[in-house]
């Protein structure tokens, strides 16, 4: 059996791993518009324009871009905000690149 | 993009936003919008029709998605329907639209481009498609109105940037 030392101790590594940083991606997709898929991110994220260019750029050419990342609550509420203005937007464990 | 000195909608100094649209526009807007209210309330959230309205938020974990469904799939159908019902009375009884106004517009425009590209599957390379002019056609005739409720939002797109200072602003959305 292990000992209450190493329970804890298996405990704070998982909780570590559920802490690691979350991504939000949106993906391209046929009906939004460029300009506003731009909008939003600067809306909803506060970027500047050229920022949220960059990013509607690289979802649209490369299919996908990251938007923000944090704490898995935080990125739910991105989710959520992005859904709201109906991009296609999901988050992901960052490094679980699939 | 179409950069017009004037248009549908145009900023004015106070914030707000002046609706300069033909009265059988209104119509259609406000009859779009009601229709897009009843698929909210009357439809199936899960319905494949609907997909993008309501995407996964994760896509390579199902069952934390299940979880993030039933905590937030009720509140995004809330947030469409308060969106529908101010710009529907905006849209319909006014020529202003408050500067929140403009963003639910924006929003609600969005998710009827977004339900009617569904049904037609639109796809990468439909972006110059135009459909057939045959008036009988029912896909030519949800075609042309897709393609103008894409004019539509770039006009009201347009008018909601020159809101936005350049160097970004503050999240406002939370």
């Amino acid at each position: 059996m292990p000992s209450t030392r190493e329970e804890l101790d298996l405990d704070q590594s998982l909780d570590t791993t559920t802490d690691s940083p979350w991504v939000v991606i949106v993906w391209n997709d046929p009906i939004n518009l460029m300009s506003y898929v731009t909008l939003v991110l600067r809306k909803v994220f506060g970027y500047s324009l050229e920022k949220a260019t960059q990013l509607m750029l690289d979802v649209h050419h490369k299919g996908r871009a990251v938007v923000s990342s944090g704490p898995r609550e935080r990125a739910e509420l991105d989710v959520y905000r992005l859904h709201e203005h109906g991009l296609w937007a999901t988050m992901q464990k960052d490094g679980n690149d699939k | 993009m179409r950069r017009r000195a004037s248009g549908p909608f145009q900023l004015q100094a106070d914030g707000s936003f002046r609706v300069n649209l033909p009265p059988d526009v209104r119509e259609l807007l406000v009859h779009l919008f009601g229709e897009l209210r009843d698929v909210l309330t009357q439809g199936n959230t899960s319905d494949p029709a609907l997909r993008r309205l309501f995407p996964v938020a994760y896509h390579d974990d199902a069952e934390r998605d299940a979880e993030y469904q039933d905590l937030m799939r009720s509140e995004l159908v809330a947030s469409r329907l308060t969106a529908i019902s101010r710009v529907t009375e905006a849209i319909g009884g006014g020529d202003r639209l408050e500067p929140g106004d403009m963003d639910l517009l924006l929003q609600s425009l969005n998710a009827v481009r977004l339900l009617l590209g569904t049904m037609l599957n639109v796809s990468e390379a439909d972006e110059t498609e135009s459909g057939t002019d045959d008036p009988d056609d029912p896909v030519a005739a949800q075609a042309h109105l897709y393609s103008y409720l894409g004019w539509l939002l770039e006009a009201a797109v347009g008018a909601a940037i020159a809101a936005v200072p350049d160097g970004g602003n503050p999240p406002k959305l939370r």
